[in-house]
């Protein structure tokens, strides 16, 4: 959306060489401030604690100190019980990727595709859920959630955000340009409509639900309010929550909380790398999908 | 199959079809009821009541005694001024610094997706280990303090970052602001290059310079983006939290950032005061209604812009 095409109109406005260069020092240099707590965080983790509190700070490690991973892995308590908080990360954020994707497509599928009564209701009702933000609901969610039993759980963490209004708009908008024809053709072929959905729609939306997903999965693995408040088990703790507890009992210890920090970050960096058009395009889905 | 579909009427069709709409909304209705109507009903109706998390006594009803104690009580103040404050202190510099570096991105006209990426990249990390991060460049011996005397030529000075009542609320927006910087970047970046070309080549025909194309075309065209970044910053620093509660909970000065949402959050898990925690919730509620509102109005008006 925006690499590929660069901007038709600004290239009219394109300055001397001079000015070019002058910008680009500029940009470079806001660049690099910015990047610095990055480059601090990556350094420090491979530091040993008397090192990083050293003045002025050195930037290159002096020895390795591979030791502040292990105190972080280990935790407090000698428990290693942060692995598990990394999986219980990865296994929530995958799951809730996941049925977002599903639900909201069906959900999208049948408000851009059908045609009954009450649609319109429908879709008015789960717009509205839009306006509501979460903090504002939290402490009757988390009712309900002890009501259902859901307290130190993976159902807990999980089954709140199995779905999003901002999934269902993004999926109705994409599949609003969905060929019906496609549709009617394996109707008179006898299809069945959940098959219909399975086989030809969902498979056919690649784009939208992988921005879907990579967004949803982004914002589980950065969720600290609902997990701080429905997994006080260690068992049950997600990485973020984890971090809270570490900072708390560790303060001293600042490289192996470096080390926490760089480990909680390398699955998302990695995706980052990779899959950079869906996080940087997500973003602006987001602006555009106001509209 | 097929003749059998051929004899039935067309609207027999549609009747079948309409079912299948409705069974494939179904899941979304039961979900949405449970997990936000419910929810926000409930956050109402609890506004009046006394209840305790945790005590089995079943609410009572006490009208709008928990709405007159917290609009009376100064800790609820300084939650609107601590939130304010960040809000302020935050977006405006974001929109700002955002713009600035999206233009300067647009204008010298490459690698669009490399510096996009560049200054994106903090908005990747989660909001926690942001927090920590700054956390030790904020510590008395950390690189914030080395900056702040380089660039003073003093040496040894201690800016309190995170234990002086004022310092600590600006420590709070910086965080914010570094992480969200390319998040804001990226939605203006979208919004020049919407900008027409053919706008471009109209001025040029006319004989319109370089600085004046910008100063008359891109800036004016870019007010509805600025509304709509405007009002995005605001409702997303509205809701600040993670921060907040990583620095306070590792020992820095509560009440200065003490902001609504983590007055929220601890009113129902520490003091476990459901109704009044419920009343800062509507109060919340009811303003962010206001501020998403005003924002539907102004990314309507943004489709006629051109």
């Amino acid at each position: 959306m925006m690499s590929k095409a660069i901007s038709p109109g600004a290239s009219k406005l394109q300055f001397s060489l001079g000015i070019d260069i002058i910008i680009r020092i500029l940009l470079l240099l806001f660049a690099v401030i910015i990047l610095v707590p990055l480059v601090f965080m990556v350094t420090a983790s491979f530091m040993p604690s008397s090192e990083i509190t050293h003045m002025p700070y050195r930037w290159i490690p002096s020895r390795i100190a591979w030791n502040n991973f292990y105190r972080a892995l280990a935790g407090n308590d000698g428990s290693f019980v942060y692995i598990r908080n990394i999986l219980n990360s990865l296994f929530v954020s995958v799951t809730v990727a996941f049925t977002t994707v599903i639900l909201s497509s069906i959900t999208g599928y049948s408000l851009a595709k059908f045609n009954f009564k009450g649609k319109h209701i429908v879709f008015m009702g789960i717009m509205m859920t839009m306006m509501i933000p979460f903090e504002t609901i939290m402490v009757p969610m988390y009712m309900v959630a002890l009501k259902l039993g859901m307290q130190n759980s993976y159902q807990g963490l999980i089954v709140p955000f199995m779905m999003n209004a901002f999934g269902v708009f993004l999926m109705r908008q994409y599949l609003q340009t969905f060929p019906k024809d496609i549709m009617d053709a394996a109707r008179i072929d006898g299809c069945s409509e959940p098959k219909i959905f399975r086989s030809i729609v969902f498979v056919n939306s690649g784009p939208a639900i992988a921005s879907l997903a990579i967004l949803t999965f982004r914002q589980q693995w950065d969720n600290l309010m609902w997990p701080l408040m429905i997994a006080q088990d260690k068992k049950f703790k997600t990485i973020p929550t984890y971090i809270v507890s570490f900072a708390e009992e560790k303060l001293s210890d600042e490289g192996a909380m470096m080390a926490a920090a760089l480990i909680a970050s390398i699955p998302v960096i990695i995706m980052f790398l990779t899959l950079s058009k869906y996080f940087v395009g997500g973003s602006s889905v987001y602006s555009s999908g106001k509209e | 199959m097929n003749t059998e579909r051929k004899g039935k009427k067309r609207r027999g069709v549609e009747q079948v079809q309409a079912r299948w709409g409705w069974y494939f909304v179904i899941p979304a209705i039961v979900f949405f009821s449970i997990f936000s109507f419910y929810p926000i009903i409930n956050a109402f109706t609890l506004s009046f009541f006394k209840k305790n998390m945790i005590s089995p006594i079943p609410p009572r009803f006490i009208g709008l005694e928990n709405y007159i104690y917290v609009l009376q009580s100064s800790d609820f103040w300084n939650s609107v001024r601590a939130t304010l404050t960040f809000t302020l202190g935050t977006f405006i510099p974001l929109v700002i610094a955002s713009l600035v570096i999206a233009l300067l991105i647009t204008l010298q006209g490459r690698n669009f997706r490399l510096w996009q990426l560049l200054y994106y990249s903090p908005a990747v990390l989660s909001s926690a280990v942001a927090a920590l991060i700054w956390m030790l460049i904020f510590t008395p011996t950390g690189i914030a303090n080395q900056f702040v005397n380089t660039l003073r030529n003093t040496s040894g000075m201690d800016m309190r970052w995170l234990s002086s009542g004022e310092m600590v609320q600006i420590s709070t927006m910086i965080v914010y602001f570094w992480k969200y910087i390319g998040y804001f970047t990226v939605l203006y970046i979208t919004g020049i290059t919407k900008i027409p070309a053919v706008i471009y080549e109209a001025a040029t025909i006319d004989g319109a310079s370089r600085s004046q194309a910008f100063f008359k075309i891109t800036l004016p065209l870019l007010k509805p983006t600025t509304a709509l970044v405007s009002i995005v910053a605001m409702l997303q620093c509205l809701k600040t939290f993670s921060t907040q509660f990583l620095f306070t909970q590792s020992g820095a000065p509560k009440a200065p950032i003490n902001v609504i949402t983590l007055n929220i959050y601890n009113t129902a898990l520490k003091d476990y005061n459901v109704g009044r925690a419920s009343v800062m919730s509507i109060l919340l509620f009811v303003t962010m209604l206001i501020l998403t509102i005003i924002q539907l109005k102004v990314s309507r008006s943004d489709d006629v812009t051109y």
